[in-house]
């Protein structure tokens, strides 16, 4: 009984806590947007603007939900949710912080930690396609379905790649488990580097942060949605609350994919050259490794941000090629190489 | 009884007669999307959670999403799909078809029964770990035949496409 309140706990309070970073992320996107752009953005609504992404809430909310009469309606409401489900569903695995001991209980800090936590993330990554095309598909407008057509295309070609970007960081560390390989990145090698997977997996993080980009659809890969050359996309007939899970959907996504590269790529909760746990109390230890992660976290989160404000757009078929000619080749170096080191200090 | 396995098993079936008789593509489409899901959740029962994974990755994540990329290409099947859904030979062959295949994979099933039977797990049944041991030492050769076979089928491939061009 106890174990299924603890599990029921951590459940509600990651959801909760992804909840409120997406929610947080719809306002620093804007204040981003604006600082990059030299302006100021929303600035009225509570302290900095911070109320803004509530006063966004309530409009959406109460605004006229429009089920286009052409569009197919079960359809059509279905895939706001199947695109928002997966993104949830992958914090499942994601390891977001060490450990904690509460009244003599060890809390591992992770919801589930299975045997095969990595497949599982790249699993639920390919199911986020299913929303962008049951609603591109439902919306029956030419713009939608080009929209989910283009998301198709791209999600398969840069599918393999992040697999096989993934693939070499397991044969480093010997473990499909996302925990084990957060572990592994304590401590230093060679003396000097701390023990992270970008020390170990230069390329490896390069084609991971590029392949993420392109399955979060974010600039310079936001082709399903190019608002220069198909209205909006997908989501070109969707408005009110059904339009703001598709939004809601894409930072939750961003969130998972953050903490899927400092889980993968930045040492998980861990310092670099300080052991947390060799001063810390149990409690306190717990809740440092938790603050550390989704530090690093909020960076990555900032990175898309700065990204999507500074670089253009992609041009379709420059964003296959890329794909197919130089990134899938490059994994697969980067994956021999990887065997090939491992078996020679073998 | 056991309420897992009768909740996905019913899922399944119902997915999949729900996928053939659907008259629109994409809702045909996402009928199997849950017959993979719900066998992957079966398999997970099964004690095999590598399997329930690369059931969901491949069949779902990637053949499927070639498929559903097709038929948004296509649009509509059109009118030859009505021809062939009218042609009454086209179906008493598919139901005998479907009978044959029925009877040949329950006879199969009661065959692994009979010489199986009910046992319980190894140590670590259905790790990833024991899957490479399993593939790489034991099963080798079947594995590399398999993927020569699956070659094959991409040159072959290539090759058909390459003609009509």
């Amino acid at each position: 009984m106890d174990d299924w309140l603890i599990a029921l706990i951590k459940v509600v309070f990651i959801w909760v806590w992804v909840l409120l970073i997406a929610v947080i992320m719809t306002w620093v996107e804007r204040r981003g947007a604006s600082m990059i752009q030299d302006r100021l953005g929303p600035n009225r609504a509570g302290p900095f603007g911070l109320l803004q992404p509530l006063a966004d809430g309530i409009k959406l909310f109460t605004k006229e939900d429009i089920v286009p009469d052409k569009a197919k309606k079960i359809l059509f409401s279905l895939g706001p949710i199947l695109f928002a489900l997966p993104a949830f569903s992958a914090y499942a695995v994601v390891p977001f912080g060490d450990k904690i001991v509460l009244g003599g209980k060890e809390i591992i800090l992770q919801v589930s930690d299975i045997n095969v936590g990595f497949l599982y993330v790249v699993a639920l990554g390919s199911m986020a396609v299913y929303g962008i095309i049951v609603g591109g598909w439902a919306s029956n407008n030419k713009y939608s379905i080009l929209g989910g057509l283009r998301s198709t295309a791209q999600l398969i070609s840069y599918e393999v790649p992040l697999g096989l970007a993934l693939l070499a960081i397991t044969l480093i560390y010997g473990t499909f488990s996302l925990r084990e390989i957060a572990l592994a990145q304590q401590g230093t090698f060679l003396g000097v580097f701390p023990n992270w997977g970008i020390f170990k997996q230069p390329l490896g993080f390069i084609l991971f942060i590029v392949t993420a980009y392109a399955e979060a659809n974010r600039v310079p890969f936001d082709l399903p949605e190019a608002e220069s050359e198909i209205v909006s996309g997908y989501h070109t007939e969707y408005g009110s609350m059904r339009l703001g899970l598709y939004l809601f959907g894409e930072y939750v996504n961003l969130c998972t994919l953050s903490a899927l590269i400092v889980t993968f790529y930045f040492g998980a909760w861990h310092l670099p050259y300080i052991n947390m746990a060799a001063f810390l109390g149990p409690i306190s230890y717990g809740i440092a490794s938790f603050l550390v992660f989704f530090l690093k976290v909020s960076f990555f989160l900032w990175l898309f941000v700065w990204v999507r404000w500074t670089v253009p757009r992609f041009r379709y078929d420059q964003v296959m090629g890329l794909g197919w000619k130089a990134l899938i080749p490059l994994a697969l170096i980067n994956l021999f190489i990887t065997a090939l080191a491992i078996q020679l200090t073998i | 009884m056991d309420i897992y396995f009768w909740v996905f098993a019913v899922m399944a079936v119902g997915a999949g007669v729900f996928m053939i008789s659907s008259k629109d593509p994409l809702p045909s489409a996402l009928g199997l999307l849950t017959v993979f899901i719900a066998l992957a959740s079966l398999y997970l029962h099964l004690n095999a959670p590598l399997v329930a994974i690369f059931q969901v990755t491949i069949y779902a994540g990637a053949i499927l999403v070639l498929v559903v990329f097709v038929i948004m290409l296509l649009m509509t099947p059109g009118e030859r799909l009505g021809e062939v859904q009218r042609n009454v030979s086209y179906r008493i062959m598919g139901a005998i078809l479907g009978l044959c295949a029925t009877t040949l994979i329950g006879l199969g099933l009661k065959g692994v029964y009979d010489l199986v039977g009910e046992r319980s797990l190894p140590e670590g049944f259905g790790s990833p770990n024991q899957f490479g041991e399993l593939f790489f030492r034991n099963f080798l050769l079947h594995f590399e035949v398999a993927s020569v076979l699956l070659l094959v089928a991409l040159i072959g491939a290539i090759y058909i496409a390459k003609k009509k061009v």
